[in-house]
């Protein structure tokens, strides 16, 4: 199959759904000309233009009010923050409108809308332009949180939130736009709210989200030598969660692992723990739940501080080996 | 004018300091009310108000110890006063207070041994407080199961959930399937934690070999010596066997009980019980206290120059636990039906799992039964727990054939029973009838009703 | 010479009959609100609400200068009275106030978050400015689908110090997106005096800072409101732009249900009775004080209907909590 990047993914989605429908729109910072901080929205405006590839000014707050009232009243726009951080200056409009409108008004309107996160460490942005923040939404009902780990999974969730008619929240992941896999070429979607079994394996489930999903990959190939097999589930939507598939896995491995580069306390990893151990599950469990998540702190500007503040490959490799070796 | 007294509430306990008056003289109370706050080491109680009326002479202060039965103060009804001699600071009652000092017992039995309600030495109560260790929890070892310094060193080396049963719920869930108790599991997880694959094993070696109730908290891996410390409960059992078997001259009988009458009473029982949890053990103990009420000599006590002969038939029920044996009694085991001693058993046993165990739980033994049955033990024996004069090991269920009446084999359910007995006290003649009688009582239960 | 020329706009604009109408509707909604003061303290309603009596004046001449349903309304959350001059059914209103299922959003919003969707109405607002993003994306979406509609959007004194205020007045001037910023200036925010909360006399002198139209006008005057927004609408409907309009306005009663207002004098609330905008309507359309009070009978009879309906309607089922979370 042909190859794309995570972000070449979304941009062909963003494409797709343009061409085929007018009622779609892109509205961020710098997306136009620009092409976007990351290049995702490059050459959009040579194609449809700066009525529907709009550049705002620095207004975060309004990038998001834009969406929900042009939501509410029958477009379906695709807004961008353009690191997931600010974010927090849209929190308003994201979670006390978009999130809420449709409960207020008795289930009488709909909020069709997207805003994308630009998010994660890895870049030597520090501690203000690095955050994963997913979490913060998973708290909030009305909204849905998708969380895309590849370029196949970004361009079909991507095409599966524009036409979910909540509003959702996007995350993607800074170290993965650069990141390359198959990518189908024609329209398609994938379902939110279904988790995705990236590996089979028998001695450990392992369930990542976005870059994380990467670097378990890798971790579960370096452990397999060692005859330990990784079973690795990438929820792709924290919210409505999937979690039938990981009660399966954990039956069946009696291990769990939870891996996000989201800081531990409050983590979407003690919300999967938790449903485990209410879940039918429980009692299979052979070893405590443990997570594996970004340390306590900031994300740090220096290089080496970076890498050790979020689980990498090789703390996956000896998390992994001690569960499924009974250290815990 | 009506006394309030300190009030008695352990078997052994004889004082119990004034942790808190709740009330101070000339209160208004009510029946029931609290009054104080008392302890005695270990729990606080409080001392309700015998009846309604006015609070009066407080006869002690807050950290005053009192015996019990003492009067500790007096409730006034209306056009009542309290005579001068009684007022609180008159010379009667200055009391002496009476440092807290262990029991001077020899050597306890084995029930007060396994108490969570011993005393604590000053400087185990420091550490204990220091640590932040629940010290019901820790099994001491000193006299009178007193709680030593060394008992709450061991009892926070093995982590705050020492005595629990320490399994992953996969391990529990597939003891569960395979009708074992986990904790008879010896776990190879961190801190002795029981995994799945242990139940596994242990399962897979039951059906060749016999195991014998796991009983040390950690075990040997990978062929390094490790060390177990020998305190606390595990040295308490020790003294006292050792105890047992140089002091009391034992002799033995066994008997092989056919139990299919028994097992017919079970299955009736279960018919009637519905919901409930029958137990075959409740059969037995009814059966045992049965014939222990017509042999009194196997339910008594040896003093300095005389035999007692115990008026409550009290059993004793060993449970083995990861932390050692643990021998929870069933009092006035005599006067009770199979419903409510089937009852009584699942919920001590529970107790004793979930370390819960009360004080009266463990007290007052008259006679103990040893169970190994579920190990399929052939026919064992048990030693004596003194001051008690007999026990009685019971041994699995298994088809034997039998000649019938006309002398052809039958295939029967069988039980090898063997009582040991202090022959200081019981002659052959009597453990023999004993035993007879026991066998009459499992083989055709009707007796019990003549 | 105000007299003669409002005595021209109602012979060149209104219709007498139609200028009969605002009247009952300013007695309505002022009918309604007593009605709610009594049903809260009878404890009928509860929550809080926020009492729009005194400014009934700048709802009736707003709504009756556009194209109600066919114009979209963000609404604010002091706003029973735009609900109802927007055409609201008062038999719903009450309904939703009353929690029923028959109410405009089935029980679930109440008096801060009535809406209409049907009728373009997106609801009042539960946050200061909060409507404010919103109109940008609303008057994006009437560009996108290139109708003639605007928005309304209305928010108090107190909007015009949040940080969204100022982004949305931007974004909104320099897409030219047909908004109506109607700035409702009642002297307060909450407690806090305008006159302390910013440095300028005039709340639309902002609007020269976004390069908009910014004007500001006595809004218990109803032509004198009525002729504003309507060279508003049509500045916005031609293309150009958002139109900033404050009207400077006076509540009666406390912030919400639970102001002791301690933060103004008698005599100033008495000073703005004085302004009442039925009395000066009244005046102009000559209406003598036994017609009027016809006409609040008649109000109060409508007002009775809608307690009626609304009590007879069904609560919510609980099986339905979730109902409206998601799509």
């Amino acid at each position: 199959m042909r190859e794309l990047t995570y972000a070449e993914a979304l941009r062909e989605a963003m494409r797709m759904a343009m061409e085929k429908d007018p009622s779609v729109f892109v509205i961020g910072e710098d997306i136009g000309v620009y092409g976007g901080a990351f290049g995702v929205t490059a050459g959009l405006i040579d194609q449809f233009g700066p009525e529907r590839i709009i550049d705002t000014p620095i207004s975060e707050a309004g990038i998001a009010g834009a969406c929900v009232g042009a939501a509410v009243t029958g477009m379906r726009p695709i807004g961008e923050m353009q690191f997931s951080d600010f974010v927090v200056l849209a929190m308003e409009q994201l979670t006390l409108q978009a999130a809420k409108m449709r409960f207020m008004f008795g289930g009488k309107a709909t909020v069709p809308m997207i805003m994308r996160l630009a998010g994660g460490s890895g870049t030597g942005a520090a501690a203000q332009h690095s955050g994963s923040l997913e979490a913060w939404f998973v708290n909030i009902p009305g909204l849905k949180v998708v969380i895309p780990s590849s370029p196949q999974d970004a361009k079909g969730l991507l095409l599966a939130s524009l036409y979910d008619d909540n509003p959702v929240i996007f995350v993607e992941h800074k170290l993965l736009y650069k990141v390359r896999g198959p990518v189908p070429e024609e329209w398609y979607t994938i379902p939110l709210g279904q988790s995705h079994t990236v590996r089979e394996g028998k001695h450990l489930t392992v369930v990542a989200t976005s870059v994380e999903v990467m670097r378990a990959q890798q971790a579960a190939d370096a452990l397999a030598k060692e005859g330990i097999e990784l079973e690795i589930i990438d929820p792709r939507t924290l919210r409505p969660l999937d979690i039938d598939p990981i009660v399966r896995s954990v039956k069946k491995t009696g291990k769990l692992l939870i891996v996000h580069e989201a800081v531990k306390m409050g983590g979407f990893g003690g919300e999967v723990a938790a449903q485990i151990a209410e879940s039918e599950a429980f009692d299979y469990l052979d070893a405590p739940i443990r997570r594996l998540a970004g340390l306590d702190m900031p994300i740090p500007y220096n290089r080496n501080l970076e890498y050790h503040a979020v689980p990498q490959v090789e703390n996956i490799v000896e998390e992994s080996r001690k569960l499924v070796e009974g250290a815990y | 004018m009506k006394e309030v007294i300190m009030p008695k509430f352990g078997f052994t306990q004889e004082e119990s300091e004034i942790v808190e008056w709740a009330v101070k003289e000339g209160d208004k109370v009510e029946q029931g009310d609290v009054l104080a706050v008392v302890t005695t080491d270990k729990i606080s109680m409080e001392v309700e108000a015998p009846e309604s009326g006015v609070v009066a002479g407080l006869q002690y202060k807050q950290g005053d110890i009192v015996p019990v039965t003492k009067v500790i103060a007096y409730i006034l009804k209306p056009g009542e006063s309290l005579p001068v001699d009684l007022r609180a600071g008159s010379p009667n009652s200055t009391l002496t207070v009476k440092p807290t000092l262990p029991q001077p017992e020899p050597a306890p039995a084995i029930s007060n041994v396994t108490s969570p309600l011993g005393t604590l030495t000053p400087v185990a109560a420091r550490m204990a407080a220091e640590k932040g260790l629940d010290t019901a929890r820790i099994v001491g070892s000193g006299p009178g199961g007193r709680v030593t310094r060394a008992d709450v060193e061991y009892f926070a080396a093995q982590g705050a959930d020492n005595g629990k049963i320490r399994a992953t719920p996969a391990a529990k869930r597939l003891a569960r399937e395979e009708h074992l108790e986990v904790g008879l599991v010896p776990g190879t997880g961190p801190n002795g934690r029981v995994q799945e694959a242990d139940v596994r094993t242990f399962v897979e070696k039951k059906s060749s070999t016999v195991e014998v109730p796991a009983i040390a908290a950690t075990q040997v891996r990978d062929g390094a010596i490790r060390t177990i410390p020998f305190v606390g409960m595990r040295k308490t059992i020790a003294a006292n066997m050792t105890r047992s078997a140089q002091t009391i001259p034992a002799i033995q009988l066994e008997i092989d009980a056919d139990v299919e009458g028994v097992l017919s009473l079970h299955q009736q029982a279960r018919a009637h019980a519905g919901d409930k949890k029958i137990s075959l053990t409740a059969l037995l103990v009814k059966t045992v206290a049965w014939a222990l009420k017509r042999n009194p000599m196997l339910n008594s006590q040896l003093g300095e120059s005389e035999i007692f002969l115990l008026p409550d038939v009290n059993v004793g029920v060993a449970v083995a636990l990861e932390s050692g044996l643990i021998v929870p009694v069933i009092q006035h085991a005599d006067q009770k039906g199979i419903l409510d001693l089937a009852e009584e058993i699942n919920n001590v046993s529970a107790r004793a799992h979930q370390n819960k165990l009360r004080a009266a739980d463990l007290e007052g033994a008259t006679f103990t039964i040893s169970n190994l049955g579920m190990f399929g033990i052939d026919r064992f024996t048990a030693l004596i727990n003194p001051p008690q004069v007999g026990i009685l090991a019971v041994s699995a269920v298994k088809k034997q054939f039998v000649p019938n009446q006309s002398g052809e084999p039958v295939l029967h359910h069988m039980m090898n029973m063997r009582l040991s007995a202090d022959h200081r006290v019981v002659d052959g003649v009597e453990a023999a009838r004993f035993l007879s009688d026991l066998r009459a009582g499992l083989e055709n239960p009707e007796e019990m009703l003549l | 010479m105000v007299q003669a020329k409002t005595e021209k706009l109602i012979g060149g604009i209104f219709a007498r009959e139609k200028a009969l109408q605002l009247i009952d509707t300013m007695l309505l909604v002022r009918s309604f609100e007593e009605n709610a003061e009594e049903m809260y303290s009878l404890g009928k309603i509860h929550g809080t609400m926020h009492l729009s009596i005194g400014q009934e004046g700048v709802a009736v001449s707003t709504a009756s200068a556009l194209r109600p349903k066919h114009d979209y309304l963000l609404n604010v959350h002091r706003g029973h009275g735009h609900f109802l001059a927007w055409g609201g059914d008062l038999n719903r209103m009450m309904a939703e106030f009353m929690g029923r299922e028959t109410g405009y959003c089935r029980g679930r919003g109440g008096s801060m978050h009535i809406a209409d969707v049907e009728a373009n109405n997106l609801g009042a607002q539960g946050i200061v400015a909060g409507n404010m993003p919103i109109s940008v994306g609303v008057g994006l979406s009437i560009k996108a689908h290139k109708t003639d509609q605007v928005v309304l959007c209305i928010f108090g004194d107190g909007a015009s110090n949040e940080g969204a205020f100022h982004e949305s007045l931007n974004m909104a001037s320099i897409w030219k997106l047909p908004v109506i910023y109607l700035c409702e200036n009642n002297a307060y925010a909450m407690s806090m005096s305008i006159k302390k909360a910013t440095n300028i006399r005039h709340i639309s002198q902002r609007a020269a800072a976004y390069g908009m139209p910014g004007v500001t006008v006595d809004g218990n005057d109803i032509l004198q409101v009525y002729e504003t927004i309507k060279t508003a609408a049509e500045y916005a409907r031609s293309g150009k732009g958002p139109y900033f309009v404050e009207v400077e306005t006076y509540r009666w009663k406390g912030h919400s249900k639970s102001d002791k207002q301690a933060y103004r004098t008698r005599d100033e609330i008495k000073a703005w009775m004085t302004k009442d905008p039925i009395a000066r309507f009244a005046k102009v359309l000559g209406l003598g004080e036994e017609d009027l009070e016809q006409r609040r009978l008649l109000a109060r009879e409508k007002i009775n209907q809608a307690v009626e309906y609304a009590e007879s309607s069904p609560e919510p089922d609980v099986k339905d909590i979730l109902d409206g979370v998601y799509a």
